[in-house]
């Protein structure tokens, strides 16, 4: 882990990156961030902070405030997050460090960093409509079911209905896998 | 004859499908019919678009709800990712107007629209609201009396409160779950780790070791607090997560004893009467010990 130099990242701040980061991280949703003070509620809860992950919620704000960028996305951190909630709840500045947590997710796709269990669900939402997607069906057959849920897996139509949708979202700017 | 739209999102269409089984059974039998909901597809989960866009999560979403507001009813899940990201998505979409607005704009392309009317519950809060411990009592052919159950709601039954379309009175001491499985006879008592998360989702699939750990931390808090017969759960991941996990500490010798994992609906269906192999037949950890015992108990 590297030494955050406060007195180079403030100069930094000032000319390029400071502003963009966060304010791009505002832009992708997390509209509240500059409420936090650092008060680490969100951290003691955090189970991403508990299992010893880098940037979890608190560190990860304050190092958008301070405008680190690149630093983030040598780091799966964001990705890791369970989307809990448990921060939201508990912050008493109404920051929803959840959405901060989720607006990086969203900035770091655009440098194209994205687990590849991430980029497999996301194609395979657009393939199948549904992020996880199993071709066997001996589970369903074995309980009795019909082989194919009454899901966009046994109605084209609606899976064609969800392509439409998908295709006029920003996977169509990012060009993670071709939308055929 | 009240109605819902029985969501089944991924996990349980293709992994767990005998927690499917368990609805299409226990619903109907307390006079709940359940719609298929035709052409649903996933909520969508976390690390698909809610990690890419906004507007695009918030219209899955919402086309998913919308199948159920064409029918006029809400949407019933036995998933906690589901409802999570679909109350999160419906509560966005109604407290931004502007986003309500991009939402319906993208809808309208393939003729659809989303009011904000459906909602999304949890099978959990329909069986503790609307049916009710005294009639879920009342339709037992088999009891758990003298078992002690750790239970699991799982992060998305409880947070974030103002998003959730049903919260516990304290979400950090919950109980839902707990009066639940008490009213089939069992204890399931207060344990240190209740409300940890388990491990499953996008942190296990960051960091397998980090995810065991959490979970191992809360077997720990289980053996020792609980003397747990049986875990039941209120989320189809927790679920998966909890059984699978056992098995990979077992292998490393870090865990004391194997406890089976269960649904809560699975666990009502077993108790109703209906087939444990057809209700509860897929597993890792074993479960076919405690179903004999529960059966042998009449």
């Amino acid at each position: 882990m590297n030494v955050i130099n406060l007195t180079y990242l403030r100069e930094r701040e000032k000319k390029e990156y400071g502003k963009r980061t966060i304010t791009v991280i505002q832009e992708f949703g997390a509209e509240n961030i500059a409420q936090c003070m650092q008060c680490g509620a969100c951290s003691s809860i955090c189970p991403l902070s508990i299992s010893g992950f880098e940037w979890y919620n608190k560190k990860l704000i304050k190092g958008i405030e301070l405008g680190l960028r690149d630093e983030f996305f040598d780091d799966p951190t964001p990705w890791a997050c369970v989307a809990c909630n448990r921060c939201s709840e508990v912050c008493p500045r109404d920051v929803n460090p959840f959405e901060v947590m989720f607006a990086m997710r969203r900035l770091m796709i655009e440098e194209f960093v994205i687990p590849p269990t991430a980029l497999e669900a996301l194609r395979s939402l657009y393939e199948h409509g549904h992020a996880i997607y199993v071709e066997n069906r001996k589970a369903r057959k074995a309980v009795g079911l019909d082989e194919k849920p009454p899901t966009t897996d046994s109605n084209e139509k609606a899976l064609e209905e969800l392509r439409i949708i998908l295709k006029n979202t920003r996977l169509i700017e990012l060009g993670l896998f071709p939308l055929k | 004859m009240k109605k819902y739209g029985l969501f089944l999102g991924c996990n349980i269409a293709f992994n767990r499908p005998d927690v499917e089984v368990s609805m299409r059974k226990v619903f109907p039998a307390f006079g709940i019919e359940l719609d298929n909901l035709d052409g649903q597809s996933c909520c969508p989960t976390w690390g698909t678009m809610p990690s890419v866009d906004l507007v695009g999560w918030c219209a899955v979403a919402a086309r998913n709800l919308a199948l159920g507001e064409e029918k006029g009813i809400d949407l019933i899940t036995a998933c906690n990712t589901c409802y999570s990201s679909l109350c999160e998505a419906r509560h966005k979409i109604l407290t931004d107007e502007k986003l309500y607005k991009k939402v319906n704009e993208v809808l309208s392309k393939i003729g659809k629209k989303y009011q904000g009317k459906s909602k999304c519950r949890h099978i959990a809060w329909v069986l503790y609201e609307d049916i009710g411990l005294e009639k879920i009592e009342e339709k037992l052919k088999y009891r758990l009396d003298g078992m002690r159950i750790a239970v699991q709601p799982g992060c998305h039954f409880l947070w974030p409160s103002e998003s959730l379309t049903e919260k516990e009175e304290d979400p950090f001491n919950p109980v839902i779950l707990r009066n639940l499985c008490e009213a089939l006879g069992a204890k399931a008592p207060y344990y240190s780790r209740l409300i940890d998360c388990c491990g499953a989702g996008a942190l296990k699939s960051t960091s397998p070791e980090k995810a065991l750990k959490l979970a191992e931390s809360k077997f720990k808090s289980i053996e020792e607090e609980v003397k747990a017969d049986l875990i039941v759960t209120t989320c189809s991941s927790c679920m998966i997560q909890l059984d699978e996990s056992q098995q990979k500490l077992k292998k490393i010798g870090k865990l004391k004893k194997e406890i089976p994992v269960f649904h809560y609906i699975q666990i009502l269906a077993i108790c109703m009467g209906f087939d444990p192999k057809k209700v509860a037949g897929i597993c890792i950890t074993p479960r076919d010990k405690i179903i004999r015992k529960i059966l042998e108990e009449k």
